[in-house]
């Protein structure tokens, strides 16, 4: 459950910052996401990241694909010598959701330092 | 050690960013950031609109004085309304730059020796080249012309501003592709970059020339021979512009004296790269009394480089002051080809030598003195930075005679140029004010103010076709062209030598022109432009032989003509070159002994009605045995060492017919004494060999298949062009395609009022490889099908018709 709830926010906050910024802004998202929703295990933060922008990018990639009737996409799939436009853009999910899924990794680990030292803190 | 596994994750992440957000470099090929380039929210995916286009309806514009509409029809043609004349310009290069903003910078950083910038040191001997003939020298020259005409500024800054507008208004995600895939981004557009649009079309079109070829070609021959394989005049031509018996030129023409140059004894080593000769085109105008509607027709197409984007664009451009139709390049203001309420005009190449070499002496090693009348003048030099992408600036020092650059200095590729140094005069150096010639034209409404408009067209020459709906039909040879004593510029000059300088330009009004002639027609495709009763010295060293004879054959044989007629005439295919050759080779064969190959060829020569399919043998079979007999004839002319250029087809014919006895039908390379007749049969079993393994290899080989003609993306991806397209035609068809070459677009008009037009070219609108509109009329193309073309009439309503609209508004300030 947990995990559905981080891999959703992930997608919707990196849609939103998308829209306006670069493409490392959806690594962001997965990184403050990560470090807000720092309950789940890193292993799991990660595959949340992950996923959650693999399937942003690889579901928007297909739906313009779809849309465009494959016109650019066979192309660029050739040029870039993979020469599959569904290598294409499943490779574009990945790009997008490996890095994601180390930052939603980062926000995580990130929280339990904080929290670790909130702790100490406490104590002293 | 909680610290240690929150920093491994976070250089990871940060390194991931890094290595995604920059190229990356894999031996000799680089790839784009891959982030960037893959999000679907801004990368390449975002140029993938297929039919769907991604135009806003309401744009503000700062600069306009009032709204513009821009309505795209169903071909994504903009018919652009605007007020008045500013704010028409403002708007067309505001749309072009959204069409094709792409392009319209990367030829001008072509023309200006920019390509290094792009594509790194790979691009620097073309970079160097373009610096060297003086590319922005010319450019330069051109846009001080327009400062003689503050309206003229007026409207092209104005045109600059539409385009920088349309940049400003970018992010990365609204960036051409072949931005995010070459990773930069564009610069502003300026006037200059108008100007070197200009250049790069004066430099395709007139930057031929075969001087230095000649000089070593007469240095090895003698005079004699060279006149005999490089007649001015050969016969049986059939010039543009022909004498009228009843009236000889009625001015007095200034006089020159031959000046004999065969002491200047230079051999040259390999020149340096040309435009592609066969640039030229095909147009002709056919007057009421030949047309079934009684009015008169004008055809005309371009013959060019075939590229993705297309050179041309087509759009409809509406003021107070004008309502014009027709082809444009992106960079240049108003339309150049197209028609108008009242009239239409179009062009063909007017080749005549306007590029010459002058031989400098250097007082020493300085370079900083030539010889000139006697007496030491002084060079300047410019020092030429090239930058380069991903590697350090390249510097080149040119050095400018009063001549002009000096080209050739043993400097660049030097090996074979040692110790030659050769100065360039070039008309492109000399300011063109066409610019200025095209919005005239564009606002011509007779005959009269034609003639008024095309006095600006200065560089490069073309032959103006012209036909209005008040019946008439004209063709100019307009252009500014030197004075020349005869032979003056065929070889290479004496730059020290006054009298080796061009003469004055021929005024304007002593051009060759013709109006309304008797026979009703007026055609032109790159022939001799006038003959040999006009007073002044023609020269060209790339006269075409057989497309204006084919076309004044079909004229002057139809009568009733429709603009199917025209549309059909210019798919003509039929080959006037095969038809008197190939009779000649079947003539001379001799011999029982064919293989059953050979029988199977000469069937299907036999047979052949000289019209290039792209599904046949026959003008497969025909062109390699030509090519193979013109090589072993002029084999003396294959010298290592030496730039040379061989004799025209045309007249190697006419030598073959008339001289069968001429020494350069024996092969050079043999002991034994060949005869023509022996060359062609040699030829033929060359040949039969060379197809049988093609043919063998590959049953189904046609013409369409040797002949392989294809339209390349202008940064030669080739993933982005169109390759082996199956059409029809060849070189000295009217139909005049070859490889990457051919009719870059297609254009007839029917002068009814309004006038009638159609058209088509080898692309699409959009310079978007991601659009259904890249290359959208190239399948139209190929089969000759031409499009209607819609032009609008004031008051009217078209919506029907209309794919998209949009609104430029002026912004409240």
């Amino acid at each position: 459950m947990k995990f559905l709830i981080q891999l959703l926010l992930t997608i919707i906050t990196s849609w939103l910052l998308q829209s306006f910024l670069p493409w490392w802004s959806a690594v962001i998202a997965a990184f403050i996401i990560g470090l807000l929703l720092s309950g789940n295990k890193g292993i799991s933060s990660f595959f949340a990241g992950f996923s959650a922008i693999f399937l942003l990018w690889f579901g928007y990639a297909l739906v313009i694909d779809i849309n465009s009737q494959s016109i650019l996409t066979e192309k660029i799939a050739s040029i870039l010598t993979v020469n599959n436009k569904y290598i294409l853009i499943m490779i574009t999910g990945v790009i997008g959701a490996l890095p994601a899924g180390f930052g939603a990794l980062t926000g995580n680990r990130l929280a339990r330092l904080l929290k670790k030292e909130k702790n100490t803190e406490h104590y002293s | 050690m909680k610290i240690v596994r929150f920093i491994i994750p976070l250089l990871i992440t940060s390194s991931l960013i890094y290595f995604l957000s920059n190229a990356i470099s894999l031996g000799g090929t680089s790839a784009p950031p891959l982030g960037h380039f893959l999000n679907p929210f801004e990368g390449f995916w975002q140029n993938a609109t297929n039919k769907n286009l991604s135009i806003n309806s309401e744009i503000t514009l700062k600069g306009l004085q009032n709204s513009v509409s821009i309505q795209y029809d169903s071909n994504l043609v903009p018919h652009i309304t605007a007020s008045n004349d500013k704010d028409l310009y403002m708007a067309q290069g505001y749309v072009i730059a959204n069409l094709r903003l792409w392009q319209m910078e990367f030829q001008t950083h072509a023309a200006a020796g920019r390509i290094s910038e792009l594509i790194g040191d790979k691009g620097i001997n073309f970079d160097r080249l373009q610096r060297r003939k003086g590319m922005v020298h010319g450019a330069k020259a051109t846009l001080a012309s327009f400062e003689n005409d503050p309206y003229l500024v007026s409207l092209v800054d104005a045109y600059a501003d539409g385009v920088n507008t349309y940049i400003s208004s970018l992010s990365y995600r609204d960036l051409p592709l072949e931005y995010k895939l070459m990773d930069y981004e564009p610069e502003p557009w300026t006037p200059l970059k108008t100007a070197l649009i200009l250049q790069y079309m004066t430099d395709n079109l007139t930057g031929f020339d075969n001087d230095l070829e000649n000089t070593n070609a007469r240095n090895l021959f003698g005079g004699e021979t060279f006149d005999l394989l490089f007649p001015d005049r050969p016969e049986g031509i059939e010039p543009t512009i022909t004498t009228h018996p009843d009236s000889l030129w009625a001015f007095d023409p200034i006089v020159t004296t031959e000046i004999n140059t065969e002491d200047i004894k230079k051999y040259t080593g390999k020149t340096f790269e040309k435009p592609d000769p066969s640039n030229g085109s095909n147009n002709w105008v056919v007057s009421g009394s030949k047309t079934k509607s009684g009015v008169p027709i004008l055809s005309n197409d371009t013959h060019l480089g075939l590229n993705l984007p297309s050179l041309w664009i087509m759009m409809q451009l509406q003021s107070p002051t004008v309502n014009v139709y027709g082809y444009t390049f992106a960079g240049a203001l108003g339309i150049t080809i197209g028609h108008n309420d009242s009239t239409s005009w179009g062009f063909t190449n007017a080749p005549r030598d306007t590029r010459d070499w002058y031989n400098i002496t250097f007082k020493d090693d300085t370079e900083l003195e030539y010889l000139y009348d006697s007496a030491w003048r002084s060079t300047t030099l410019k020092i030429e930075e090239i930058k380069a992408k991903g590697s350090e600036p390249f510097y080149d020092t040119v050095i400018y005679t009063h001549h002009g650059p000096v080209v050739y200095d043993g400097s660049f590729l030097n090996d074979d140029h040692k110790n030659q140094y050769y100065a360039l005069k070039w008309s492109g150096h000399n300011p063109s004010r066409v610019q200025n010639g095209l919005l005239l034209l564009n606002r011509a409404n007779n005959y009269d103010e034609h003639i008024a408009a095309i006095e600006y067209w200065d560089s490069p020459p073309q032959n103006i076709v012209f036909s209005s709906t008040q019946g008439d039909i004209a063709m100019t040879v307009q252009g500014d062209f030197p004075v020349k004593w005869k032979g003056q510029g065929k070889f290479l000059m004496d730059g020290s030598n006054p009298s080796h300088e061009w003469g004055i330009t021929i005024p304007k009004a002593q051009n060759a022109r013709i109006l309304n002639p008797e026979k009703g027609f007026i055609g032109s495709a790159n022939q001799h432009s006038v003959d040999s009763l006009y007073p002044y010295y023609f020269y060209n060293a790339s006269n075409e032989y057989y497309r204006n004879r084919r076309i004044n054959d079909l004229l002057s044989s139809k009568q009733n003509i429709t603009i199917q007629d025209m549309a059909q005439m210019q798919m003509d295919s039929y080959s006037l070159k095969a038809a008197e050759i190939l009779p000649l080779l079947l003539d001379s064969l001799r011999g029982d002994k064919f293989t059953v190959e050979q029988i199977d060829y000469l069937e299907r020569l036999k047979r052949w009605d000289y019209v290039y399919r792209a599904e046949t043998k026959a003008p497969l079979i025909f062109n390699i045995w030509w090519m193979n007999l013109y090589s072993n004839i002029w084999d003396e002319f294959d010298v290592d060492t030496l730039a040379m250029a061989r004799p025209s087809h045309y007249n190697t014919y006419l030598l073959m017919k008339d001289n069968p006895s001429l020494a350069f039908f024996d092969n050079a390379s043999t002991a034994n004494n060949e005869t023509l007749t022996e060359l062609i049969n040699q030829s033929f079993d060359q040949t039969s060999e060379y197809l049988k393994k093609l043919i063998s290899d590959d049953p189904e080989y046609n013409w369409g298949d040797d002949k392989a003609t294809k339209i390349l993306h202008l940064s030669r991806i080739k993933d982005l062009s169109i390759l082996n397209i199956q059409i029809d035609g060849h070189r000295h068809a009217i139909n005049s395609t070859k490889g990457q070459h051919g009719p870059s677009q297609r254009f007839v008009v029917e002068m009814t009022s309004p006038p009638t037009a159609y058209g088509i070219y080898p692309g699409g609108q959009s310079g978007n490889p991601g659009s259904y509109y890249y290359d959208n009329m190239v399948e139209k193309w190929r089969t000759g099908e031409l499009l209607p073309l819609l032009f609008m009439q004031p008051n009217k309503n078209y919506d029907d018709q209309i794919m998209i609209s949009q609104t430029l508004t002026p912004s409240e300030k």
